[in-house]
């Protein structure tokens, strides 16, 4: 129980910030920093452990984000369900687009996401009747609970930030599961996995259904905070930002993107202090962490640990070492 | 040894577009024994591995595990069915620890499906521990156990090899086949691999093992397979395949008579 406890005390803090008098602007960047953050987590399901690119999560994003506000404003099922039917309706999706995409390999798995993430921008754009076209659903209404209006920067700060414990908690439950073991085995030696009895479909699908439902609910989430749906939603911005926060953290290492999806958020806001020089710092910053840390800062720091370890360990033993 | 075969190969057949790779694969493996598969390179060995296992699908015959009919089977549900393989190039999740490869080899024949994995239920807790047990039972019997905790990929060759082959043992299954579990390891160190095998043999594990090294067949198995041009030439105990003039024609290219 003991290792629950750093990221428990993190939220508590976290769910502390209101009350310690952060400004709307601060909470602002709370809420983005939770949302991001479970984009970029969900997407480490399926690249980090799976190995699977997708860019299929900008369109479950946007997906997410118009089917929730749909919930909310044509099919009365208000804010909450329109969540959950987001959350479904992705992994019904996922399903439906990963058993196609993982027939052949993992290279047309990245091209059929693609190209299903431009056909969603596509059909968003272009089905009016439904999506309301290039004007989008605006005047979202506030979530309630018990009647309770979310709409005041605190409320709506701490609604993001019980999503975002609630997913990550989904996540690291099933990541730290012998699936999630399995998934890093598929993506190491999928033969190997293969002739000790792991079926490899059904494990990439579990884990781009989950992966697709949390980036889909996260979506969700956004359009409630800006209070509106448009195309907008699927600008390639929203994916740019989840690859980048998960690989300058490390793929494959949970904490690890959790902590970068709330620095990367954080950053950019510090770096206002100097407007014009604001994205070219960020973006040296990015070209810096990506030439030096090809693994990510956790990638960096493991190899870091593992130099020192074979320095400090003894010779192998002879006789099984002999045999190479 | 007795009774029905644990593996019966009946006239399996494959072909890479007009390649000719296996034409007629027949042979038993009897429960209980060390069953070695030899043969000059090119005669289709690999193939018949790859067909055994669920990697090939063959295009005629029958494989037959303990009675149950599994050709063209997937790799995972002959696995499943009790038969476990090892590579040529060995194989293992590099970057798992040692210890981890061995309960993943596991993982598949236990049962616990994904809401028990996830919500950590009792039944995965009890698999875990029983997996946990034979995990250090096979390393203890490899002498690998203070690396447990390594990478598998930190791992040198030969442990690699012995590596794969607690893996292939972790689920008990009902044959184990090795394909060339002694290429590549140093001669000197081969009678200890070999000491191992006869001793999981004695244990009641049944082998099946696909080796260029001939002498080492002869000196470790009870039946003897020897393939040519893709079928198979002649089986039974090593003495007799030893002396078996077609043998040597396949071996050495030169006529019986000679």
């Amino acid at each position: 129980m003991l290792r629950h406890l750093p990221p428990l005390l993190a939220l508590l803090a976290a769910a502390l910030l209101p009350a310690l008098g952060a400004s709307p602007y601060v909470l602002g960047i709370g809420i983005t920093a939770c949302i991001f953050t479970v984009g970029a987590a969900s997407l480490n399901l399926i690249y980090g452990y799976a190995g699977l690119l997708s860019f299929a999560h900008l369109a479950f994003w946007g997906i997410g984000g118009y089917c929730t506000a749909l919930g909310a404003v044509s099919l009365g099922i208000g804010f909450w369900g329109g969540l959950a039917l987001a959350g479904l309706l992705n992994a019904a999706l996922a399903v439906l687009v990963g058993i196609p995409a993982l027939r052949l390999n993992r290279h047309s798995f990245v091209i059929v996401t693609l190209s299903f993430s431009l056909l969603t921008a596509l059909v968003a754009r272009d089905w009016v009747a439904v999506t309301g076209g290039p004007l989008g659903i605006p005047g979202l209404p506030a979530p309630e609970l018990f009647g309770l209006s979310l709409r005041s920067p605190p409320r709506f700060y701490w609604l993001a930030l019980a999503f975002a414990a609630l997913s990550l908690a989904l996540l690291r439950a099933v990541t730290t599961s012998r699936i999630g073991r399995t998934l890093k085995a598929l993506r190491q030696n999928e033969p190997l996995a293969q002739a000790q009895g792991i079926a490899p479909t059904p494990y990439k699908l579990l884990a781009f259904a989950i992966s697709a439902a949390l980036c889909g609910m996260a979506g969700g989430m956004q359009v409630f905070y800006m209070q509106v749906v448009d195309p907008l939603i699927l600008d390639f911005y929203y994916f740019q930002t989840f690859l980048v926060m998960m690989i300058v953290g490390g793929a494959g290492h949970f904490w690890a993107v959790v902590i970068a999806g709330i620095v990367m958020t954080v950053l950019p806001e510090l770096l206002r202090a100097t407007a014009e020089l604001r994205m070219v710092i960020y973006g040296a910053l990015l070209l810096f962490a990506m030439v030096a840390m090809p693994g990510g800062v956790a990638g960096a720091l493991e190899s870091w640990r593992d130099a020192r370890r074979r320095a400090t360990a003894e010779r192998p033993d002879p006789v099984t070492a002999a045999a190479s | 040894m007795n009774g029905a075969p644990l593996l019966r190969l009946e006239g399996v057949r494959k072909s890479f577009r007009g390649v000719h790779a296996v034409t007629d694969a027949s042979f038993a493996v009897a429960r209980g024994s060390i069953t070695g598969l030899i043969g000059p390179n090119g005669s289709g060995k690999s193939t018949t591995i790859d067909c055994l296992s669920g990697f090939q699908r063959p295009d005629a015959g029958r494989v037959l595990l303990d009675g149950q009919d599994i050709t063209g089977l997937p790799a995972h549900l002959v696995a499943r069915a009790g038969l476990r393989r090892s590579f040529q190039q060995v194989r293992l999740f590099d970057a798992l620890s040692l210890r981890d490869n061995l309960m993943q080899a596991a993982q598949a024949a236990d049962g616990v499906g994904w809401l028990g994995a996830v919500l950590r239920s009792p039944a995965l807790r009890r698999a875990e521990l029983a997996a946990a047990e034979r995990a250090w039972l096979l390393l203890d019997q490899i002498g690998l156990t203070r690396l447990a905790e390594s990478p598998a990929g930190a791992l040198s060759y030969g442990q690699k090899k012995l590596a794969a082959l607690a893996a292939a043992l972790m689920p008990r299954p009902r044959l184990v086949v090795l394909d060339e579990p002694m290429a590549g390891v140093n001669p000197s160190r081969i009678v200890e691999v070999e000491a191992i095998l006869r001793r999981l043999n004695a244990a009641g594990e049944t082998f099946l093992i696909v080796e260029h090294n001939v002498d080492c067949i002869m000196r470790l198995c009870h039946e003897v397979v020897v393939f040519e041009q893709g079928r198979t030439l002649t089986s039974g105990p090593p003495a007799m395949v030893r002396d078996d003039p077609r043998v040597l024609e396949a071996y050495l290219g030169v006529p019986a008579a000679a």
